[in-house]
């Protein structure tokens, strides 16, 4: 078993300059034949948005089980804010929510309700709870359906309850497992915006999501698992500077070629529904130049855009070396 | 969305003794909220009502009709009368036992997989909850759920003695017993539901578990009879004239006499526990009844009466119930000095327990270990 190097002495004490995240060193955890986690390296920061990224299967699910301490690793450890799951199991709990990939609501319960129970599973002291649950309600927007019974609510409200129920005990750290699934699009700025807020409170938050774009404009850092490893941990900033493809597209295809190549760019014909070309720049500057270039050049610019997200990049790039 | 930064509270350690019932309590009114919002529990409660009114109603009548023919026909009315009340208790008893081992398991068995299955079992584990709190909270919601069915049979008990011929503490005594044995249902039925992974298995386990119990230790008693084979020291039994019995005591009927020789006997006492086992025997042998040691007749001894003695005799072996077992002349009637019910419900509490605590051991978190083919959310 590795132990953290910087959680020697005594495990009980929260080791300063990393309190509040959530970290996994080395684990593993294997279901029979089957190796769902191998030695994976994991590191959420508090006050940051850490996206899990990964191919179905690649176990991103099983990591999250790992760090909400409902499964226990066959090797390497997990401390949440310093603490280990296994020893300071009350602590820990406290400290964590979880939001699971299955909604699991108790279809006969209210939203009030449910919400009322999580919070007595917690042991929030019981005057405060009444005023804790209208809050999160509130947060959650399911006000005017709080004495509805949760299985007349829609899947996209389902889990905005699973949202709040995860969240009911005020964690520090936030485990969210494809939060963002079945929302309608305005539930989903409406999450992100959530996110960005709880992290700006200081909360460690870790999304796991295929939604890349999404995971753009909210994740400060990602780390990328496929096959049980962990193949890459970044910041969004990182992902931005090693490129982003672009897709552009003109009234005369021909024309925009022939541009393309005198400037001595690569590009590779996208086979969608309109032709267009795809093309790999470094930055911004890069595209605003390069759009400068060819409207002067009279070549007629019909789109011109980011065809992808920078996460979405380094995915493919992983997708594409591991065949 | 006003603020996202709540002002943290300081929630602190949990109090563990307090606590530990308190949680509990929590689980168990999360799932009694659930059971009681179900319309199918109500529509059983009511089918259960009706036809343990017919039962009653039936066994009733057709105690009148028999009594009709016997002044028609016989002419020679019982000498004593007791009333149709022991009957109708009986039958009403023996008949919310069945039915109880009949809806138990399905109450119970599939409180935690079926919770694993719709993926809110994990929801309560990732919480402060402990594992034992969950399990205990589930069985009794289980078991309360279980017990309303007993709540709703008792006008028809107490109908039964309201007809004469028992007392208030015969209703109270059997209540309390079917109530242990349902809790006893209920236990195994959490406790194998919290270990398979899918609830038709563990219901189906379940069933079978209760089946062993009724009809399983009956077969395995008779069969293991066979294995029983010994022999008991006795002597000579002279009966005496039927006639003369009218004078002097009643018992012993026969005198022993001559040396003591080896009889073949079987020696039941070695697996008399198998019977023991038996939920009816438990109950029917818990429930008090007037001590015959000293009275002629058997007549009228009731069917509770008849397999509380029969286990008994099982108990008691052919050192016991062997004429002239060791030159000794044996009572026909054995007391209810030494119950049998504490032997057999011992038992089935530790079944019980024993699975609750396989339970308890696949509900701890973080888990090492998954049953196959499980997800734990």
């Amino acid at each position: 078993m590795a132990v953290r190097k910087d959680a020697a002495g005594d495990p009980a004490q929260p080791v300063s300059g990393n309190s509040g995240g959530i970290t996994a060193t080395a684990v593993s955890r294997s279901f029979g034949q089957v190796h769902a986690v191998e030695h994976m390296d994991f590191h959420a920061p508090a006050g940051k948005v850490t996206a899990l990224i990964g191919p179905n299967g690649a176990g991103k699910t099983t990591l999250l089980l790992l760090l909400a301490s409902l499964l226990a690793p066959d090797s390497g450890t997990i401390s949440v804010g310093g603490l280990d799951p296994v020893h300071h199991r009350a602590e820990v709990r406290s400290r964590i929510g979880w939001m699971p990939d299955t909604l699991g609501v108790w279809e006969s319960l209210t939203a009030r309700e449910i919400l009322t129970q999580m919070a007595r599973f917690y042991r929030l002291p019981g005057a405060g709870i009444g005023q804790r649950v209208s809050m999160m309600l509130d947060r959650v927007r399911l006000n005017d359906l709080a004495d509805q019974p949760a299985r007349v609510l829609s899947r996209g409200q389902q889990q905005r309850l699973s949202l709040g129920r995860a969240l009911i005990h005020d964690p520090s750290v936030l485990l969210l497992d494809e939060p963002a699934s079945g929302l309608d699009p305005g539930s989903r700025v409406e999450l992100r915006t959530m996110l960005r807020q709880l992290a700006g409170a200081g909360k460690a938050v870790v999304v796991s999501s295929h939604v890349l774009s999404e995971l753009d404009e909210i994740a400060d850092g990602a780390v990328f698992v496929n096959q049980g490893r962990t193949v890459r941990q970044q910041t969004t900033e990182e992902a931005a500077a090693s490129g982003r493809r672009y897709a552009v597209s003109a009234t005369d295809s021909e024309a925009l070629a022939a541009k393309l190549t005198e400037l001595g760019l690569t590009f590779r014909v996208e086979d969608g529904r309109r032709p267009a070309f795809s093309l790999l720049l470094l930055n911004d500057d890069d595209a605003a130049r390069l759009l400068r270039d060819l409207v002067l050049a009279g070549v007629g610019v019909s789109s011109f855009a980011p065809a992808s997200g920078a996460l979405e990049e380094t995915y493919m790039n992983l997708e594409g070396e591991r065949r | 969305m006003s603020q996202v930064t709540d002002s943290r509270k300081d929630w602190g350690a949990p109090v563990l003794a307090d606590g530990y019932f308190a949680g509990i309590r929590d689980v168990l009114v999360l799932e009694l909220k659930q059971r009681l919002r179900s319309r199918g529990w109500y529509i059983m409660l009511a089918i259960w009502f009706i036809l343990t009114g017919l039962v009653t109603w039936l066994t009733w009548a057709s105690w009148n009709a028999s009594q009709a023919a016997q002044r028609a026909y016989g002419g020679l009315a019982p000498a004593e009368v007791t009333g149709p009340g022991s009957m109708i208790f009986e039958v009403v008893l023996a008949f919310v036992l069945l039915f109880a081992l009949l809806v138990a398991p399905a109450l119970s068995a599939n409180a935690v997989n079926g919770d694993r299955a719709a993926g809110t079992l994990a929801i309560l584990q990732v919480t402060l909850l402990r594992p034992g709190q969950i399990l205990w909270g589930k069985f009794f919601a289980a078991w309360v759920a279980a017990l309303a069915f007993l709540v709703t049979s008792t006008p028809f008990l107490i109908i039964g003695v309201a007809l004469g011929g028992m007392t208030p503490g015969h209703v109270l005594v059997a209540l309390l017993m079917l109530a242990v044995e349902v809790g006893i249902v209920c236990a195994v039925g959490v406790g194998i539901s919290a270990l398979a992974g899918r609830p038709l298995f563990s219901i189906v386990v379940t069933y079978l578990a209760v089946a062993g119990l009724v009809f399983g230790t009956l077969i395995s008693f008779g069969l293991g009879t066979g294995l029983t084979q010994g022999t008991v020291m006795a002597n000579q039994a002279q009966y005496r004239e039927y006639l003369s019995s009218a004078q002097g005591p009643v018992e012993p009927e026969y005198t022993c006499s001559g040396p003591l020789r080896e009889q073949p006997a079987m020696h039941t006492e070695r697996v008399a526990w198998l019977l023991a086992m038996n939920p009816y025997v438990v109950v029917a042998d818990a429930i008090p009844y007037p001590d015959r040691t000293a009275q002629m007749g058997y007549s009228s001894v009731g069917a509770i009466e008849n397999i509380s003695q029969g286990a008994r005799y099982a108990m008691a072996g052919p050192d016991g119930t062997y004429p002239c077992a060791n030159g000794e002349a044996k009572p026909r009637y054995l007391g209810q000095a030494t119950p049998l019910w504490p032997l057999g419900l011992g038992l089935q509490l530790l079944l019980a327990g024993l699975l609750m605590w396989l339970g308890w051991r696949s509900l701890r978190t973080p888990a090492r270990r998954l049953a196959r083919g499980t997800r734990i959310a």
